[in-house]
């Protein structure tokens, strides 16, 4: 048996421990944020946090998981409760089909938490893990440059505040 | 030779009619419903036609027709009946309409999205829906509150008299007792208030949390999840299979052989995955098992060598203009573009429930009447009783039109007497799809001193576009022609176009976007036997990249400026004119780095025009694009914001093609199985892209292709630019 935490919350697995992380979430879990798009780790659609690193799991083994925390999509926020970079997707209308929109910001939040003012090339490289075949680039990248951008100006004001 | 042409539209409209029962194409407020009702009404709405339902607590929902796989029509449509309507649409709940005629395309004759139409045809309908709902109110208003209606007002779905306001909602008890007003006069657009403003897609809150549903997050009670292994070679038949590991292998409940393959049946998905690669297969071979891409390339050549294609239209004397003009500045050029897959990010997949009663199908389609017409071909239960609950499009780019997954998926169902959920995986996906042809085309041109074009030929070779995906979609069409008449009716058209009539769509872009005094085009059939279907831009993927890049070739035979060439030979053109004229002008003030390049093209497609200029480096034999800007009319932009969107999402679509994009064959087989070997363009390699809208007050046109054409040649046209090497086949690889 395998035990994780799954968006807070303590969860136990007993199928197959091979059995890709992506697959018993959608499939055994239910949470329908994260999708398939190659298996293959080639695309990003199935991006979720892994101890808070984005990580693709449809490539994962689901014992990857043991005992860390996994968080999804619907754990990141929800349409009640946002996350910025959801506030800012939908500021910036980045969805075309939306497929891989669950996957593009958990990328981009993992890189946020990690670096709260991202320059253009920090979202470059984080971000060319994932495939947006409606190419909505250019919409994803201003998204996260404004929360970068806020986050910048948050750090000057609290810089200035400081001194 | 003959000369008679079907374009992609009238192999829709044709094949409603023949289907008979297909006639209505939107059923106007006042009209009766015909058959069950499509909207499953809740609660104590009032429902005053298919598309509008109004609650007495003032929830307005629209019933959506066409399908949203990226393209914004949830957004677009709701804009437009929302503006009559006066309800702001980002205030509608939006969900996509059951599968009922009510809603079959006006110009299609079924319910199904493509051929960028969906604004255009539905504009007036919708508006007069709105309209007329709206004048329902007012009526029911008038009579509740005793005031004549014209004294009444609506502001944003309130009934406004003098300074008191009264939410829809409070009339509609009333209103359901009236008779709905028809033929109410629309709004003139200097009134509109939605239609023509930037607004927020009304699909972008639950795209950006997850909780958007998409064909493959269906979840019915007791599924089971399939997957079906398939031939390598396309159309190739199981001769025998042995099942012996994969049928014990853990979580397995069947293993059912399907016309397209072998299918195997799990408790979960990953079950069937892996005991998928267990079985062992044998296939027959057939006539494509020997065909290489080297093969098809050399085939599509000949084709045109052999001169005996057929004519599709011409104009003038085209014989006569080249026979005056000087032979040696004649121009004749052979361009060529691969086969390609559409790899929409949601990979196929459908959701079967058969009971006694009724089917339930949960999926992502572009033809929901043909998907629908292929569950009662199979099932043999009454229409009425199969219910196709149409989900968002994980991208569709007409791959999502074709029908296969419903016929596995119903062939499935019906075997194992369980809720299915098939799912194809990528590698299905990219070896077992229906591509964007590959096509060989020679353009010929002269054209006079001053660059005026005096004669034109086009001509094009490969596999025709609409034989293959009407022989796909007719079962689901005609869902009650037997199966005999109908692969006679299939092979007929295969032979007609094969013989006597040019698919229009397969040589569509090929003269239109110029004005040209004297034009043939002519197409010569050569099909292997991969399955090819519409790709968005369909034709047009293709045809532009060879017309522009002549346009271009012919600028610097005549040492004229490419855009100076362009204007001189679209008189009859003012749309396109202008456009030209327009970016022409952004061109020729646009600064660039000393090793940037630009490089230009235009091409109307879907009744809009679109021109764009593609900024380009090369370093090191690779290709780099930093920036295009587009310039487009495609009538009144109903949300200008989404027009952006659109152009830039054709512009990474099309980037990929000209860069990285073919489908290769080996022994008949697909090379390509996944992203590593299908590349798609990353966000580090997508360009910046700068989109200017014409203004206008015309009615609109299509968006969601038009800005894929141009791009290509726009990048070609830069490349040789920058190296002075003419790329004449895509992807644009330098020597």
């Amino acid at each position: 048996m395998i035990t994780f935490s799954l968006n807070g919350e303590p969860v136990r697995f007993n199928g197959d421990p091979s059995t890709p992380l992506l697959w018993v979430i959608r499939d055994d879990f239910k949470l329908k944020g994260s999708k398939f798009g190659c298996g293959a780790g080639l695309c990003g659609a199935c991006t979720m946090h892994l101890d808070g690193t984005a990580i693709k799991t449809c490539v994962l083994p689901v014992a990857a998981a043991a005992d860390k925390a996994v968080t999804t999509i619907e754990g990141l926020g929800n349409p009640e409760d946002l996350h910025p970079l959801q506030t800012a997707w939908i500021e910036h209308n980045v969805p075309q089909c939306g497929y891989c929109q669950s996957g593009q910001i958990m990328a981009a939040a993992a890189l946020i938490a990690d670096k709260p003012s991202a320059s253009s090339e920090d979202v470059d490289n984080a971000m060319s893990g994932n495939i947006c075949r409606c190419g909505c680039y250019p919409r994803i990248k201003a998204a996260i440059m404004s929360v970068a951008a806020s986050a910048l100006s948050y750090d000057a004001a609290a810089t200035e505040a400081n001194s | 030779m003959s000369n008679q042409t079907l374009s992609r539209r009238h192999f829709l409209k044709a094949s409603g009619m023949v289907g008979g029962g297909i006639v209505v194409a939107v059923a106007l407020p006042g009209c009766a419903f015909k058959g069950p009702h499509p909207i499953e009404v809740t609660d104590a709405g009032f429902v005053p036609n298919a598309f509008l339902q109004i609650t007495p607590d003032n929830h307005v929902t629209f019933y959506c027709p066409s399908d949203e796989m990226g393209q914004g029509i949830r957004t677009g449509l709701a804009t437009i009946v929302g503006e009559e309507l006066d309800v702001n649409p980002a205030t509608m709940l939006v969900k996509a309409a059951g599968s009922h005629e009510d809603y079959n395309n006006p110009e299609f004759r079924v319910q199904g999205t493509g051929g960028s139409n969906a604004v255009r045809v539905f504009y007036e309908p919708l508006r007069q829906v709105g309209a007329d709902t709206r004048a329902l109110l007012l009526n029911a208003a008038s009579l509740d509150l005793g005031i004549p209606a014209d004294q009444l007002l609506t502001a944003d779905g309130f009934i406004v008299a003098g300074d008191r306001r009264y939410p829809y909602g409070d009339f509609v008890e009333t209103a359901s007792s009236l008779e709905m007003p028809i033929a109410t006069e629309l709004k003139a657009p200097s009134r509109f208030k939605y239609i023509g403003a930037d607004a927020p897609r009304v699909d972008a809150l639950a795209k950006a949390t997850g909780t958007a549903n998409f064909g493959i997050d269906a979840d019915v009670p007791g599924m089971v999840y399939a997957v079906v292994v398939r031939p390598p070679v396309a159309g190739s038949k199981a001769l025998s299979f042995d099942d012996s590991t994969a049928r014990v292998a853990p979580g397995v409940l069947a293993v059912v052989p399907v016309s397209s393959g072998v299918a195997v049946v799990a408790e979960r998905y990953w079950q069937a995955n892996q005991a998928a690669k267990k079985l062992t297969i044998d296939w027959e071979e057939t006539p494509l098992s020997t065909v290489t891409s080297e093969q098809v390339r050399q085939d599509l050549s000949a084709a045109l060598e052999a001169d005996n294609d057929t004519e599709s239209t011409r104009a003038g004397d085209p014989e006569k203009a080249f026979a005056d003009a000087d032979a040696g500045t004649i121009l004749e050029t052979d361009y060529y573009a691969p086969f390609l897959a559409h790899a929409p990010m949601e990979p196929l997949n459908a959701t079967l429930r058969i009971t006694e009663d009724g089917a339930d199908l949960w999926t992502g389609v572009q033809f929901v009447g043909a998907a629908q017409g292929v569950l009662e071909r199979l099932t043999g239960l009454p229409r009425g009783n199969i219910k196709i609950h149409n989900q968002f499009l994980g991208g569709g780019f007409g791959r999502r039109a074709t029908l296969s997954h419903i016929v596995e998926v119903a062939e499935i169902a019906l075997s194992v007497d369980k809720p299915v959920q098939l799912l194809w995986s990528r590698e299905d996906d990219l070896r077992h799809g229906f591509y964007r042809p590959a096509a060989m085309m020679k353009i010929k041109a002269a054209a006079d001193s001053e660059g005026h074009i005096t004669a034109w030929q086009a001509r094009r070779s490969g596999a025709n576009i609409s034989a293959q995906t009407f022989k796909n979609a007719l079962p689901g069409v005609l869902p009650n022609l037997p199966t005999g008449l109908l692969n006679g009716l299939a092979g007929a058209m295969d032979y007609v176009f094969k013989n006597w009539a040019v698919d229009g769509s397969s040589v569509e872009g090929l003269h239109e976007t110029y004005s040209l005094p004297s034009y043939q085009v002519s197409h010569a059939s050569v099909d292997h036997g991969l399955p090819t279907t519409f790709w968005r831009s369909v034709g047009h993927s293709y045809t532009s990249f060879a017309v522009e890049s002549m346009m271009d070739e012919l600028a610097e035979a005549k040492q004229l400026d490419p855009v100076a060439l362009r204007l001189k030979n679209l008189n009859d053109k003012p749309r396109m004119q202008n456009v030209v004229a327009e970016a022409g002008q952004l061109m020729a003030a646009m600064t660039v780095p000393e090793n940037h390049h630009l490089g230009f093209a235009a091409h109307s497609s879907f009744g809009t025009d679109v021109a764009q200029i593609a900024e380009v480096s090369v370093t090191e034999g690779q290709i780099r694009v930093h920036k295009v800007t587009c310039v487009v009319d495609c009538g009144l932009a109903v949300n200008p914001d989404i027009v952006t969107a659109q152009l830039e999402g054709a512009v990474m679509f099309a980037l990929t093609a000209a860069l990285y994009g073919s489908i290769d064959l080996e022994g008949g087989a697909v090379v390509q199985s996944n992203f590593h070997n299908y590349p798609i363009l990353r966000m580090n390699e997508s360009p910046a892209v700068d989109v200017v809208i014409i203004e206008s007050e015309t009615p609109p046109t299509g968006i969601g292709e038009p800005g894929v054409p141009p791009l290509a040649p726009a990048v070609a046209n830069a490349v040789y630019r920058a190296t002075g090497q003419r790329l004449r086949d895509l992807p644009l690889q330098l020597a």
